[in-house]
């Protein structure tokens, strides 16, 4: 097989139509990949003899070997190399480069901390770099610019200051751990390398937590089929890498990203049979609900989808109508012709780091879940670690970058490069300002809670 | 909650569950209060790896009669717990272990105990994947009968059991302080409420001293933070847990495909530390691939800690004692505490029930420390 340089493995395979990656475990299912942005497990693949390799974020490269993984993989037999743990210093550890996690390093550093960016993706943007539509918001935060251009611009920001010797960027890196330490913070990252993996030490003085979030999936019989992917999947098949991520597509979700993502379907030439929303109303913008509708897309509110059916893969879905209490109606079933389900059912923000870190969390239900409580400056209730972006709450890029901001000059305030707080007000006021409208009902309540429940 | 019970059961870990059904069965009215969730202390941490292999008599004893209980517990409890034999092969490296092994092997087999002492070419028939020379191996013993049981689902199973004997469980409560009149106890007293009782088990785990401090008794257990990790899952290599004195390691594969193990770092001291360290990562990744160098290229998947609660013999601390009536031990595993918990639930039911105490109970009190002289259990891992 072939695929392009900068695919994924997985972009490739399914650009080659191979969409099974692996079986389950206790049933042996076929398994496809599900979230497309490395969060789940689903697309662990044997990949030059190395077992659990994610191919959804793994690169592709020339002459490699890829194996399905059924059930439980073999021993590896690849090379290996001692490398002992290399240990590495900075003032500011940002961890997540998308568009919270770059605003926060690009602040940090022009404040004169030294600091190191580090993403798991090949490319930094997080989820940006597959928004190809103009975005709402703020004018100040980029409202009327498509997503992939505002990643494109705080690249180039961040390029700049790479040049200068002001910020390093490790990719394709994970941070899995905080360890304990005498002084300061101490992570754990692991480095890829054809597909191995390396661990590093990094030290800090003050972190930044900008990890984002994981799509929600919903439960119905057959949701682990290849074929039933996460909104974000289908972004990423689509919008990133050009692959049609079906012929048919079955959208469950008239929020935003449901409307954004089915419009951005139909652009590509993918057939949106419906889109399938639980609530008696739709979730979204007017305009974005509008466009679809213009296309002959209809939107079903309180309905639901019951199950994908298929064998191998998607071959239809059962879609069925919800009563004033969201209760499936009996004998109202429809039978959908879909090859592909695409589920935009709302996010979670990644929030395992700060557990880990002992920062204390509460269950905020407007917030998207578990989020770690912190102050107005981003700090959570442990001193030089900070939070912004998704992984504080789910919102938006908008929000996401101001947040950045704040915690970038607030962590360089925290350990003394700057005493400079001037902008700092400024992005406080102008992140009220963006969540003055109806939009902002709801992270407006959820932030109220989580900056009055810190104590630091 | 309410408002009386026959005993308090401090502790939602599998001991405090484990008596809690125990006296439930028995007919008494118990009360089992855990701060947080059910199998949220040690026992949610564990390896819950059971071995009947140890070098003092009454640990042994202990063991043996936990595995007969575990051999039937899921029908008793009628509730999978995944105990599984796959036995436990302990490496011999020098010897000084070797004459030690001996002399424990002839006093286990004398308990009845099925152990043997293994030559180097014998353990790669138990464990294939085993460097008898990178581990610098002169032997091993194994025992085929030690195992290995699920600790949340046996927790569970215990709970879910007391309760249909009308035990009651309270989560996410928190033992304040235990009032007393003279030599007896009057009233224990939760962040929820209050329970009058005569008899509390002191089953808190690494929190057991502070328990114990509430009625101004000074337990001399030790919190020891220990770190545990698992790798990635992989086809079914192995059925035994590979145990070493000397470097301190332990590992099994579940059933699940991981293979999780724990070791001691060289510079651990006592306290709450509850965060995970790279030495550990460092000192595991190349004693375990000195072990089995296969394993090289295998990622570790997660890594946590947990507490040992140490007493100066390593042994637990169990029954009665004497300054204050009702007050009953079940602490001090020391590492070892999830697999002597269904014979330890007995004895102590026995004697809280039908006040029957056993040559166990009197060798295991917490009186023994006010000697100089007490037998210390050495077959300590991780
Ligand atoms: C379809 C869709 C449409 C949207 N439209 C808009 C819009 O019009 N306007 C708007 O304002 N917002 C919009 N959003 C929301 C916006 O994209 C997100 O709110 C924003 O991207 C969040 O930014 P972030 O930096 O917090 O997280 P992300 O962009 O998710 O970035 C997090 C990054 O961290 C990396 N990472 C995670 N864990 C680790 C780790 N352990 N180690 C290393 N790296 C790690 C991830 O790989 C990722 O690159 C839309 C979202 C979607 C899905
Ligand atoms: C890394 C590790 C590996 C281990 N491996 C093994 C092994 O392989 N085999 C083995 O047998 N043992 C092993 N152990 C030891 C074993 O886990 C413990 O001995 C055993 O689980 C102890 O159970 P417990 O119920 O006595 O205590 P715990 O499980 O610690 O339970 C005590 C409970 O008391 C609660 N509590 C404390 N204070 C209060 C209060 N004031 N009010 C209310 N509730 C309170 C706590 O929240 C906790 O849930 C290991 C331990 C660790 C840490």
């Amino acid at each position: 097989m072939f695929g392009f340089e900068g695919d994924t493995i997985a972009s490739a395979l399914h650009a080659g139509e191979v969409k099974t990656f692996s079986t389950s475990l206790v049933y042996n299912n076929p398994r496809g990949f599900f979230c497309g942005i490395g969060k789940c497990s689903s697309c662990l693949m044997r990949v030059n003899d190395i077992p659990n390799v994610r191919t959804c974020i793994a690169p592709l490269k020339e002459n490699i070997h890829v194996e399905i993984q059924n059930r439980l993989p073999d021993l590896p037999k690849a090379s290996f190399e001692q490398i002992p743990i290399e240990s590495l210093s900075f003032d500011v550890l940002t961890i997540g480069a998308g568009p919270a996690g770059l605003c926060a390093a690009i602040e940090a550093a022009q404040k004169g901390a030294q600091v190191l960016i580090v993403d798991e993706n090949q490319k930094v943007g997080g989820q940006l770099i597959k928004q190809t539509h103009k975005f709402f918001g703020s004018k100040q935060e980029k409202a009327g610019t498509r997503g992939v251009d505002i990643a494109k611009e705080l690249e180039n920001e961040l390029n700049i200051l790479k040049s200068q010797g002001k910020i390093n960027v490790m990719l394709d890196s994970t941070v899995i751990g905080y360890y304990e330490s005498k002084k300061n913070h101490l992570f754990g990252v692991v480095k890829r390398n054809d597909y191995k993996s390396q661990f590093l030490e990094i030290n800090c003085k003050a972190a930044i937590i900008a990890v984002g979030a994981m799509e929600n999936m919903i439960l119905f019989p057959n949701n682990d089929l290849p074929g039933v992917y996460g909104a974000g999947a289908v972004q990423t098949l689509m919008n990133v890498y050009g692959v049609k991520p079906g012929k048919n597509v079955l959208m469950i979700g008239a929020g935003n990203v449901g409307l954004i993502v089915a419009y951005q379907l139909l652009q590509s030439g993918i057939n949106v049979d419906r889109v399938v929303e639980a609530a008696p109303r739709i979730g979204g913008y007017h305009v974005h609900a509008a466009k679809l509708r213009r296309c002959g897309v209809p939107i079903y509110t309180s309905h639901s989808i019951k199950e994908v059916v298929g064998k191998e893969k998607v071959e239809g879905a059962v879609i069925i109508k919800l009563d004033k209490n969201w209760q499936p109606i009996s004998s109202s079933e429809t039978i959908v012709d879909c090859d592909t389900v695409c589920l935009a059912v709302g996010l979670t923000p990644s929030t395992r780091i700060l557990s880990q870190i002992n920062a204390e969390m509460e269950i905020i239900p407007e917030a998207g879940g578990y989020v770690a409580l912190h102050d107005e400056s981003m700090q959570t209730s442990v001193k030089n670690i900070f939070v912004c972006g998704d992984s504080s709450g789910i919102e938006e890029a908008s929000t996401a970058m101001i947040e950045g901001k704040i915690a970038g000059i607030s962590s360089a305030l925290s350990i003394g490069v700057t005493k400079d707080k001037e902008n700092l007000l400024k992005y406080i006021d102008e992140l009220k300002l963006l969540r003055a409208g109806p939009f902002g009902d709801k992270p407006r309540a959820a932030k109220k809670i989580i900056n009055k429940l810190v104590k630091i | 909650m309410k408002k009386k019970a026959d005993v308090v059961v401090i502790g939602g870990g599998v001991n405090g569950c484990a008596i809690a059904y125990n006296l439930a069965k028995k007919g008494l009215d118990v009360a089992l209060i855990e701060k947080k969730y059910l199998s949220s202390g040690a026992t949610g941490c564990c390896g819950a790896g059971i071995r009947q292999q140890w070098s003092t008599k009454e640990n042994v004893e202990l063991a043996i009669k936990s595995v007969k209980i575990f051999e039937k517990l899921s029908d008793e409890l009628k509730e999978d717990i995944e105990f599984r034999q796959g036995g436990y092969l302990i490496i011999i490296h020098n010897d000084k272990e070797m004459e030690q092994a001996k002399e424990n092997v002839r006093m286990q087999k004398s308990l009845g105990l099925t152990v043997d002492i293994l030559q180097p070419d014998q353990i790669i028939d138990i464990v294939s994947i085993l460097d008898i020379k990178g581990m610098k191996a002169i032997g091993a013993t194994f025992c085929p009968k030690d195992g290995h049981a699920n600790p949340f689902k046996t927790t569970f199973a215990y709970a879910k059991a007391a309760k249909s004997f009308g035990a009651s469980v309270y989560t996410h409560t928190k033992v304040t302080g235990i009032q007393t009149e003279k030599k007896s106890i009057t009233e224990v007293n939760t962040d929820k409420g209050k329970i009058k009782t005569s008899i509390v088990v002191n089953s808190a785990g690494v929190w057991s001293k502070q328990i114990a401090e509430m009625v101004g008794i000074t337990l001399p257990n030790k919190p020891y933070r220990k770190e545990i990790m698992a790798t990635e899952r992989l086809k079914p290599i192995f059925d035994a847990m590979v145990i070493s004195f000397k470097d301190g390691i332990y590992f099994s594969q579940q059933k699940e495909g991981q293979i999780v193990g724990g070791i001691p770092i060289p510079e651990e001291i006592s306290g709450y530390h509850t965060a995970p360290t790279v030495s550990f990562l460092e000192h595991m990744s190349k004693t375990l691939t000195s072990y089995a160098p296969c394993l090289k290229h295998v990622n570790l998947l997660r890594h946590w800690t947990g507490f040992y609660d140490v007493t100066p013999d390593a042994r637990p601390i169990l029954g009665e004692v004497e300054k204050l009536n009702g007050f009953i031990q079940c602490n001090g595993f020391s590492g070892h505490g999830f697999m002597l918990c269904p014979m330890v639930a007995r004895i102590l039911t026995d004697y809280i029930a039908d006040n029957k105490s056993t040559q166990i109970l009197e060798k295991l009190n917490l009186e023994r420390f006010k000697g100089k002289n007490f037998d210390k259990e050495v077959y300590i891992v991780g």
